[in-house]
C-alpha cells in the first residue's frame, strides 16, 4: 500500500489522538479480526456483505436441493411436510434478504463511493452498523436450525403447540398461518430476523441516498453518474419508502402473536387479507429492489465490452425511475385471485402491463449497446447476454402475470415458480455474477486463467433453463406450488425428474464459479489498473484501491469521465483537488457499530426463546435492547474523530 | 439516530448544499410517512369494513382532553422552533430554556396519553385486546407516544450535553435543528390522528 | 446553516435580523393553529344541517395546520427546495397507499350474517 500514516492529531487540544471524547482508545490501528470488526471502510464492509452473501447463497442454494431431490419422483418420502415446508420457506427468505439484497448491497459499498469519486460514504460507522444488523438478522434467521437440532436431541423443548422451530409459514408469511394457532417459534424467528434485516437495510439505504447527492466529486453532475450508481440511488429510494409497511406488518403480527391484539386473527375480527396486502405493498418494490442493481450492473458491463457508450444514458435511468415509481402501484397483482372487485382487478392489471414499457425500454436501450460495437466474449459479457436473455424469458411470463384472467390460471402453480427464477436467477444472480467477474480484478488486483469462468457461465445458462423451463409445463399442467409431494398418475413425474437434474446442473455451474473465484483469488495474475478499457473513475486508480480511494479528489468533465480521460480531448482530461498540506481525511474505525447492532441479536433470539417459554426470556430481550441504547450513547459520545493520510508517490504534497 | 452519526468529508465540495444530517433527517421523515400511513390505514380500514362492531368511539372518547393534548403539542412544537432558533443565533441560555419547555410539554402529551389509555380500560373496558379497534386504536397512538418519549429522550440528552465541554453552539446546533426536525414531524403524526382518528369519529352522514 | 453565516460578519447580521422576524412568525403561526384546533372542537358539536360539509372542513383545517408546520417550524420555506420533494414524495407514495387501500376494502367484506364478529 502507498499510503503512510500521519501522526498529526486532528483536535490541537487533545492530548491522545488514539483515544475518543469518552476516554476509550480507537481501534485505529488494531489488525486481524478486530481490524474487520471494527472497520469503516467502504471496501472491507463491501467484501464482508460478499463473503455472507455468497455464503447464504450457498446455503439457500442446498435447501433447494433438499427440495428438488424430494420431488424427483412421485410419492417420495425423502423428507416430511414439516420439513418441506421449512426447507421452501427458508429458501425463499434467504435467497431474497440473505444472498440478492445483500450481494447487491456489497456492489453499493464497493462501487458507489468510488464511482462518484469520493473517499467513502456520507456516515462512515452507520454503514459499519447496516452491516452487521445485517449479520444479526442472517443469524436471527438462521440459528433456529441450530435450536431445531437441539430439539431432536431433546436439549430444548419449546411449550405445546410452539415446536415448528424453523420458519415454515413461506417467505410471505401469510396469515393466518402465523398464528400462534398454526404455527410455533419458527414463525417468531421469522418476524424477527425480517424486522432486524429491515433496520440494516433502512439505514444503508438513507446512507446511500446522501452519499450519492452530497458527496460527488466536483463536477460529477447528477446526469454524468454511471448507471449503476443512479440505480443505487432509485433502489434506496425504493427501500426507504417499501420497508417501513413491513416494519408495521410485522409489529403488528408480534402484537397479535405476543399480545393477544386481533390485526390478522379471524376470531377477533382481524382480516388476513390485510396481511396480503401490506404485505405485497412491501413486496413488490422489493421486487425491483432485486433486480435494479442487477440493470445497473449490466448497464455498466455492456458498454465497456461493446467499446461503445451506453445507448439511451438518459432514457435508462428515467426507465429505471419509473419503474421505481409504478412499483409502488401494482402490488395487487399478486392477490389477482383474493377477489379485489373488478374496478381493483382492471386498475392493477392495467398499471402492470404499462410496467412492461420502461422494462422493454431498458432491453431495447441495451441491445441498442450492443448493435454495431466491438463486442468482446469474456466471461462477464457472456453472463451479462445471458442475463438480457434470460431476463426476457422471465419477463415475457410476467406479462402473461399481468393479465388477470390469465394469472388466475397461472396462480399458485409452478407456471408462477419458472417466472420469478427467471427473473431472479437469469436476472439478479446472472447480473450479479456478471458484476463479480468484471469488479474481481479491481477488488483483488487478480485476473483469472484458463476458461473456467466461460464454463461457468455457460453450465449456469443451461442449468437454469433446464431446471425452470419444464416448470412453465408443469404450472399449466397444474401442479400446484408448496406441496410436498404428488401422486403416481398426474403426468407430472418425467418433467419433474428433469427439473430435478436440471437443479443438479445450475449447482455444479455455481460451484465452478465459487472454484474459480476461490483459484483466482489465490493464483491469479496481477490485473492492472483497467483490465478491461474500461470507463469509470474506479478503473482510474490502483487494484486493489488503496484505503483512501483517490490520492486527489478528481474533477469530473464528463460522462463516462476515465473513458474520455483515455481518449478524449486534452479539455476532457480529468483534473484534481490539492489535498492540500493536511492530507486525505481518514473517519476512525470504531466497535460502537458491532456493539449497537449485538443488541438486536440478544433481543431477536430472547423473543423467540419468551415465545418457546423460557423463563426470564422477557428480562433478556430488554437487556439486548439496552444494550442497542448503550451503543448508540457511547457512538454519539465517543466523536467521529479520524486522522489524516498523506498519499505517496507523485501526487505527494511538499 | 442522526445526532450518533458523523460528517467525515469537509463541507466545502458538497454538491447539493444540503447538511448531510439534515438531508438524512428528511429522508427519514419520508420513510417514517409510509410507516405512520401503515399504521393509520390499518386503523381507518378496520373502522370502516366495521363501523358497528365493538364499543361506540363517541362514548369513550373524551374529546375535549384530546384536543387539550393536541394544543399541548402544538405549543411544544412553538418552544421547539424558537430552541432552533436560540441555538443557530449562539443563544445558549434560551436554547437551555425553551428545550426544557419541549420536553415539559411533551411529557404533559404524555401523562395525558397516560391518563387516556387508563381510562379507557380500567372505566370503560376498552383494552388492547378489544377486537380490531382495539387492536389498531391502541398500537398506532402507542407507537406515536413511543416517538414522543423517544423524541423527549433525545431532546433531554443534547439538553445535558449541552452543559460539557464539547459543546459548542455553532458545531453541535445542525444537531439540535435535525432533533427539532423529527420532534415537529411528530406534531404532525398527531395532526392527522387527531383529525383522521378522533375528529371524523363524530361526524355522521 | 449557522456555520455559514457566522463566516462572515455582514451574513451574520442578515442571518439574525431574518431569526428575530421569524420568532413573530412563529409565534403568530402558533396563536393560528391553537384557534385552528379550538374551531375543530366547537365544529363537531355544532348541528350543522350537512356533515359533509363539516366533514371537509375537518380535513381542510389539519391540512392547513400540516402545512404549516412543515413549512414554517421546519423551515421548508426556507431551507433547500430539494428537501420539500423528498418530504412530498414520502407524503405521496403514504397518501396514495392510504386511499388505495381504503377503497380497496369495502364493507361487503364482512358478510354480517356470520355472526363471529359479535363477539365484543
Amino acid at each position: 500500500m502507498s499510503t503512510a500514516t500521519s501522526t498529526a492529531p486532528l483536535g490541537a487540544e487533545k492530548a491522545d489522538e488514539n483515544r475518543s471524547l469518552i476516554g476509550l482508545r480507537r481501534p485505529d490501528h488494531t489488525t486481524g479480526l478486530a481490524d474487520w470488526l471494527t472497520t469503516v471502510d467502504h471496501k472491507k464492509i463491501a467484501i464482508m456483505y460478499a463473503i455472507f452473501s455468497l455464503a447464504f447463497l450457498v446455503i439457500g442454494g442446498i435447501e433447494a436441493l433438499i427440495i428438488r431431490a424430494q420431488l424427483a419422483v412421485a410419492e417420495n418420502q425423502l423428507i416430511t411436510a414439516e420439513v418441506y415446508n421449512q426447507l421452501f420457506t427458508m429458501h425463499g427468505t434467504t435467497m431474497v434478504f440473505l444472498a440478492v439484497m445483500p450481494l447487491s448491497a456489497a456492489f453499493f459499498n464497493y462501487l458507489v463511493p468510488l464511482q462518484i469519486g469520493a473517499r467513502d460514504v456520507a456516515f462512515p460507522r452507520l454503514n459499519s452498523f447496516s452491516l452487521w444488523t445485517f449479520v444479526a438478522g442472517a443469524i436471527i434467521l438462521n440459528i433456529s436450525w441450530l435450536f431445531q437440532a437441539a430439539n431432536l436431541l431433546g436439549w430444548f423443548n419449546p411449550i405445546d403447540g410452539r415446536s415448528d422451530i424453523v420458519p415454515a409459514v413461506g417467505w410471505f408469511g401469510y396469515a393466518p398461518y402465523t398464528d400462534t394457532a398454526y404455527s410455533g417459534i419458527g414463525t417468531d424467528f421469522w418476524i424477527l430476523g425480517l424486522q432486524v434485516l429491515g433496520i440494516g437495510s433502512l439505514a444503508a439505504a438513507f446512507n446511500f441516498i446522501v452519499t450519492i447527492f452530497n458527496m460527488r466529486a466536483p463536477g460529477m453532475l447528477m446526469m454524468r453518474l454511471p448507471v449503476f450508481t443512479w440505480m443505487t440511488l432509485i433502489t434506496s429510494f425504493l427501500i426507504i419508502f417499501a420497508f417501513p409497511p413491513l416494519t408495521v406488518a410485522l409489529g403488528e403480527l408480534m402484537f397479535d402473536r405476543y399480545f393477544g391484539t386481533s390485526f390478522f386473527r379471524v376470531e377477533g375480527g382481524g382480516q388476513p387479507i390485510l396481511w396480503q396486502h401490506l404485505f405485497w405493498i412491501f413486496g413488490h418494490p422489493e421486487v425491483y429492489i432485486l433486480i435494479l442493481p442487477a440493470m445497473g450492473i449490466i448497464s455498466e458491463i455492456l458498454p465497456v465490452f461493446s467499446r461503445k457508450p451506453l445507448f439511451g444514458y438518459s432514457l435508462i435511468i428515467f426507465s429505471g425511475a419509473v419503474i421505481g415509481f409504478l412499483g409502488f402501484a401494482v402490488w395487487s397483482h399478486h392477490m389477482f385471485t383474493t377477489g379485489l372487485g373488478t374496478v381493483g382487478t382492471a386498475a392493477f392489471s392495467l398499471l402492470t402491463m404499462a410496467i412492461a414499457v420502461p422494462t422493454g425500454v431498458k432491453i431495447f436501450n441495451w441491445i441498442g449497446t450492443l448493435w454495431g460495437g466491438k463486442i468482446r466474449f469474456d466471461v462477464p459479457m457472456i453472463y451479462g447476454l445471458g442475463f438480457i436473455w434470460m431476463f426476457m424469458m422471465g419477463g415475457f411470463s410476467g406479462i402473461m402475470h399481468s393479465s388477470a384472467p390469465a394469472d388466475s390460471q397461472q396462480h399458485d402453480t409452478y407456471f408462477v415458480v419458472a417466472h420469478f427464477h427467471y427473473v431472479l436467477i437469469g436476472g439478479s444472480i446472472l447480473a450479479l455474477l456478471a458484476g463479480l467477474y468484471f469488479w474481481f480484478p479491481k477488488v483483488t488486483g487478480r485476473m483469472w486463467q484458463g476458461k473456467l469462468g466461460h464454463w461457468s457461465a455457460i453450465v449456469i445458462v443451461i442449468g437454469l433453463n433446464w431446471t425452470f423451463f419444464p416448470m412453465h409445463y408443469l404450472g399449466m399442467a397444474g401442479m400446484p406450488r408448496r406441496t410436498h409431494t404428488y401422486l403416481e398418475g398426474t403426468g407430472w413425474q418425467a418433467l419433474n425428474f428433469a427439473v430435478t437434474i436440471g437443479a443438479f446442473i445450475l449447482a455444479v455451474g455455481i460451484l465452478m464459479f465459487l472454484i474459480d473465484m476461490l483459484r483466482t483469488y489465490r493464483k491469479g495474475v496481477p490485473a492492472g489498473n483497467d483490465p478491461w478499457n474500461a470507463r469509470t473513475l474506479e478503473w482510474s486508480i490502483p487494484s486493489p484501491p488503496p484505503v483512501h480511494n483517490f490520492d486527489r479528489t478528481p474533477v469530473v468533465k464528463a460522462r463516462d469521465a476515465f473513458w474520455l480521460h483515455k481518449f478524449g480531448t486534452v479539455d476532457q482530461k480529468i483534473g484534481s483537488v490539492d489535498p492540500g498540506a493536511h492530507g486525505v481525511h481518514m473517519p476512525s474505525k470504531s466497535w460502537m457499530p458491532l456493539l449497537t447492532s449485538s443488541g438486536f441479536l440478544v433481543f431477536g433470539i430472547a423473543m423467540a426463546m419468551k415465545s418457546a417459554g423460557v423463563p426470564l426470556m422477557g428480562y433478556l430481550a430488554i437487556t439486548g435492547l439496552s444494550i442497542t441504547l448503550i451503543g448508540i450513547y457511547l457512538w454519539a459520545l465517543e466523536g467521529p474523530g479520524g486522522y489524516h493520510l498523506h498519499p505517496e508517490g507523485e501526487h505527494r504534497p511538499h | 439516530m442522526s445526532a450518533a452519526t458523523e460528517v467525515t468529508e469537509s463541507q466545502e465540495h458538497v454538491p447539493t448544499g444540503m447538511h448531510p444530517k439534515k438531508l438524512m433527517m428528511w429522508l427519514f421523515l419520508a420513510s417514517d410517512c409510509m410507516f405512520f400511513g401503515t399504521l393509520i390505514s390499518t386503523h381507518l380500514i378496520y373502522r370502516k369494513i366495521y363501523p358497528d362492531v365493538g364499543p361506540d368511539p363517541r362514548s369513550i372518547f373524551d374529546i375535549e382532553l384530546t384536543t387539550g393534548s393536541s394544543f399541548i403539542l402544538l405549543m411544544s412544537s412553538l418552544f421547539m422552533a424558537l430552541a432552533v432558533s436560540a441555538i443557530h443565533k449562539g443563544e445558549l441560555k434560551s436554547f437551555r430554556r425553551n428545550t426544557v419547555l419541549v420536553m415539559i410539554f411533551g411529557l404533559l402529551f404524555l401523562s395525558g396519553q397516560v391518563y387516556e389509555f387508563y381510562d379507557f380500560a380500567v372505566n370503560k373496558d376498552f383494552k388492547l385486546t378489544t377486537g380490531t379497534f382495539g387492536s389498531s386504536f391502541y398500537l398506532m397512538t402507542g407507537t406515536h407516544g413511543v416517538h414522543v418519549a423517544l423524541g423527549i429522550l433525545w431532546l433531554g440528552s443534547l439538553f445535558a450535553y449541552s452543559y460539557t465541554k464539547h459543546f459548542k453552539a455553532e458545531t453541535h446546533a445542525m444537531d439540535v435543528e435535525v432533533a427539532g426536525l423529527y420532534w415537529h414531524f411528530v406534531d404532525i403524526v398527531w395532526i392527522v390522528i387527531f383529525t383522521a382518528v378522533y375528529l371524523l369519529e363524530y361526524v355522521s352522514f | 446553516m449557522s456555520a455559514i453565516a457566522s463566516a462572515d460578519p455582514a451574513a451574520q447580521e442578515t442571518f439574525l435580523r431574518e431569526e428575530r422576524k421569524r420568532y413573530f412568525t412563529f409565534m403568530n403561526l402558533a396563536f393560528l393553529m391553537t384557534a385552528l384546533t379550538g374551531i375543530e372542537l366547537v365544529l363537531i358539536y355544532l348541528p350543522f344541517p350537512s356533515q359533509t360539509i363539516i366533514y371537509f372542513t375537518l380535513i381542510f383545517l389539519s391540512l392547513i395546520k400540516f402545512v404549516g408546520v412543515i413549512f414554517w417550524f421546519m423551515h421548508l420555506l426556507w431551507d433547500k427546495a430539494f428537501l420539500t420533494i423528498v418530504f412530498l414524495f414520502g407524503m405521496v407514495i403514504a397518501s396514495g397507499t392510504i386511499a388505495a387501500l381504503l377503497l380497496l376494502f369495502s364493507e361487503g367484506y364482512v358478510d354480517p350474517a356470520m355472526g363471529i364478529y359479535e363477539a365484543d
